[in-house]
């Protein structure tokens, strides 16, 4: 319940990202009354305040701009487009692009295979930097910072380089056209990222709780289950959700390795809209509408875990 | 409470991937009796229209099946080389012309030589000389000479767009000579319109500018620019003429200075507003034209006084070398070729290579593949300027916008592109 009061005022946005170790919501609330109460209220605001609010919503405005765009097209009719251009309002709700798009490309296949590899790379690529990260920071390795490094290639090649090694890896192992190799290359260079995250993160965990931990009889597994997991949740959530948009936007990899159309993943159907030297404007807006709202509504859904902050939940 | 959701969201999303993860990854198909076809034409395109009721006819003929996906134009271009080269490769695909890509892949084995099934088929006697170039690759993928490794299904080629309604208003006529098409562009001038269309920041003025270079060349110039058998003049009467032609034009106002900026995107909608009343481009817009252009009448003519125009056969038919049902590919093609195939191409807007004028009934586009046949038999087809080399396109580009800009003269600008020209054409020919 007290959730649902939090979501629906609109005031929590205001609150400034704590920077030290993050206060629980029932420190925030105290603080925040406080300061709605303080003299003069928030409408004494100083000129630089204001100076500050016309930056940020030019900031805002221009960074809306795109999405602004691609809203405003994949409304409009081509007549629409040809005679008014880019730049206005449609003069009518036009779907058709919308609807050519979908049934052209099988829509809803392509959103399944999306949700199902940026899913399961998200879970994959979470365990496997938990594990990496238990080893790296907690257990305390020796030569760690070169592990860390030598992982961390994964993610600063440019996946332009890695290509044709992962293809001719993928081939030989059967594995070539199948939404398979997606998941296990994304699993590994996410993974890559949320090592060196979560390592530096864990290295930081207060000792005195795992020995604790260890004097009352936990082994390690229980140590990480029972101790590590709990205590940084909200940093793996963070993790997760990141994976999943950033695996979700791939475009380059998928392209490569997803031959069969029935594989495809949303980005890699869009491109279909692109010919040899026409383009669709208004489709394409249409499609890229259509691939941008699933991100949208997931980040929608999960952005107060996102505001809480990735080095929050260490000791409470 | 929250994060405990988040993560049970997404391990269940994980659990039911999982679970049916046994419907995803593909067969590739082994069928001896099933043809697996790739294209990336759209469905209401006169291509998709085409191949679409090719199939029907393949399927009834041969009781095969076709197993047809259709592609992008993006995805076959950056993973065809792959793919190709994996057990994956489909047994017929539409892929693209040129050195740098049917070229490469025939030099790389990954393409069936089809000499003896063009002769088998006769192929080559519907597809006209300059159509052929674009088919056949040498030993290094040089196009021109060499085995066929493609079939050429449609054509296409630059013309000029005119719009009929304000052609009227102005009182001027369809131009037959160079010097009538200049005092037609000078009488919208003097009413205050740009009369051209254009677009220097993509292909349209770098077509414009090579169709000048034409005007004043030989079969003999296009085989020297294109297929580097004699060194090009680049301070010759040829390139001298259409550079300084295109910065008159921009002088008298036939060319908006914009056009440094604007893309072919934005030229086309210009003409298709009823802005600019003449477009010089190609044969691609024409299905566009078609469908969005509703408010005015609109016609195509060659380009004055021309002989030799942009243009080339279009995307073709390869048969990868690993693909497994080779016959059933060759008998596919030889589909397309038919005359009603063809004829049903051009009657939905598409410039077919082997179509009869008398099957097309579409008046609009008798006029366009009537437009495609006169140049075919002047033997006019002279490819486009950007082919030489990979990087001419926007070196061509560059140089243009300059000299719209108005930031370097025409004898500077050509002397520039000369030097890039003849750098790209040693690396190839060594």
């Amino acid at each position: 319940m007290s959730a649902i009061i939090e979501e629906l005022d609109p005031e929590r946005r205001d609150v400034e990202l704590p920077t030290d170790a993050a206060p629980a919501p029932d420190t925030e609330r105290p603080r925040r009354v406080i300061r709605s109460r303080r003299p003069g209220g928030p409408n004494t605001r100083k000129p630089g305040d204001w100076l500050v609010l016309a930056v940020a919503v030019v900031l805002g405005f221009f960074i809306a701009v795109p999405f602004l765009l691609i809203l405003v097209n994949s409304f409009k009719s081509p007549a629409d487009y040809n005679t008014s251009g880019p730049l206005t309002l449609p003069t009518e709700f036009y779907f058709d692009g919308i609807v050519a798009f979908w049934e052209r490309v099988n829509f809803p296949e392509k959103l399944w295979n999306s949700v199902f590899i940026s899913g399961l790379v998200a879970v994959f690529a979470v365990l496997i930097s938990m594990f990496n990260a238990f080893a790296l920071g907690i257990g305390r390795v020796k030569g760690r910072l070169w592990i860390v490094v030598l992982i961390l290639l994964a993610n600063m090649l440019p996946q332009e380089v890695l290509l044709y090694p992962l293809y001719f890896m993928f081939k030989e192992a059967g594995l070539y056209d199948s939404q398979w190799a997606v998941i296990i290359i994304f699993t590994v260079i996410q993974s890559a990222f949320g090592t060196y995250l979560l390592a530096s993160v864990y290295s930081t965990f207060p000792r005195e709780l795992l020995e604790a931990a260890s004097l009352d009889g936990a082994s390690r597994w229980q140590i990480l289950w029972r101790v590590v997991y709990p205590i940084s949740r909200p940093t793996l959530s963070v993790l997760l959700i990141f994976f999943f948009i950033w695996t979700w936007n791939e475009f380059l990899i998928p392209l490569t390795f997803l031959v069969s159309n029935a594989t495809q993943t949303v980005p890699v159907a869009i491109t279909v809209l692109q010919g040899d030297r026409l383009m669709d404007v208004t489709t394409t807006s249409a499609s890229a509408l259509l691939g941008l709202i699933p991100t949208l509504v997931f980040f929608l859904i999960f952005q107060r875990t996102l505001t809480r902050g990735i080095t929050a939940g260490a000791v409470k | 409470m929250k994060h405990t959701r988040t993560l049970a969201v997404a391990a269940s999303v994980a659990a039911l991937g999982l679970a049916l993860s046994g419907c995803s990854g593909s067969d590739a198909g082994g069928d001896e009796n099933t043809l697996r076809l790739w294209h990336y034409e759209g469905a209401d395109s006169a291509m998709g229209i085409a191949w679409a009721e090719a199939i029907e006819v393949f399927e009834e003929e041969t009781g095969a099946t076709v197993e047809f996906e259709e592609k992008s134009f993006e995805q076959i271009r950056s993973t065809a080389s792959q793919v190709l080269n994996s057990d994956e490769a489909p047994d017929l695909l539409e892929y693209n012309k040129g050195n740098a890509t049917a070229g490469l892949l025939s030099s790389e084995g990954l393409l069936t030589p089809l000499d003896d099934v063009v002769d088998e088929y006769g192929w080559g006697d519907q597809l006209a000389p300059a159509l052929q170039t674009t088919a056949k690759y040498d030993e290094n993928g040089i196009m021109g000479s060499g085995s066929w490794y493609g079939v050429p299904n449609y054509g296409e080629f630059v013309q000029v767009y005119y719009n009929k309604d304000a052609f009227a208003e102005a009182g001027v006529e369809v131009p037959t000579t160079l010097a009538e098409f200049e005092d037609v562009m000078q009488t919208f001038a003097d009413q205050g319109t740009t009369p051209l269309a254009e677009s220097a920041a993509e292909y349209p003025l770098g077509q414009l500018w090579y169709q000048l270079a034409l005007s004043e060349a030989d079969r003999q110039f296009v085989n020297d620019y294109q297929l580097y058998e004699n060194p090009v003049d680049w301070s010759g009467d040829e390139i001298s003429s259409a550079t300084e032609t295109v910065k008159d034009w921009v002088d008298a106002g036939y060319i908006s200075t914009d056009a440094s900026g604007l893309k072919a995107e934005d030229a086309g909608v210009s003409f298709i507003s009823g802005d600019a009343p003449i477009f010089y481009s190609g044969s691609w817009w024409y299905g566009r034209f078609q469908s969005e252009i509703t408010d005015f009448e609109w016609g195509t003519f060659l380009f004055p006084e021309a002989e030799l125009s942009p243009g080339s056969a279009g995307n073709m038919w390869v048969v990868p070398e690993r693909a497994q049902n080779k016959e059933l590919a060759y008998e596919f093609i030889d589909i397309t070729m038919r005359p009603e195939i063809q004829a049903l191409l051009g009657n939905n807007g598409g410039v077919p290579v082997a179509a009869e004028e008398a099957d097309i009934t579409d008046e609009k586009s008798k006029e366009l593949i009537a437009n495609f046949n006169a140049l075919n038999d002047m033997d006019g087809i002279s490819f486009y300027p950007d082919w030489p080399t990979p990087t001419f396109y926007d070196e061509l580009n560059a140089g243009l916008q300059e000299l719209v800009n108005g930031t370097k003269s025409p004898s500077e600008v050509q002397q520039q592109l000369g030097e890039q020209y003849q750098s790209g054409v040693d690396d190839i020919v060594g």
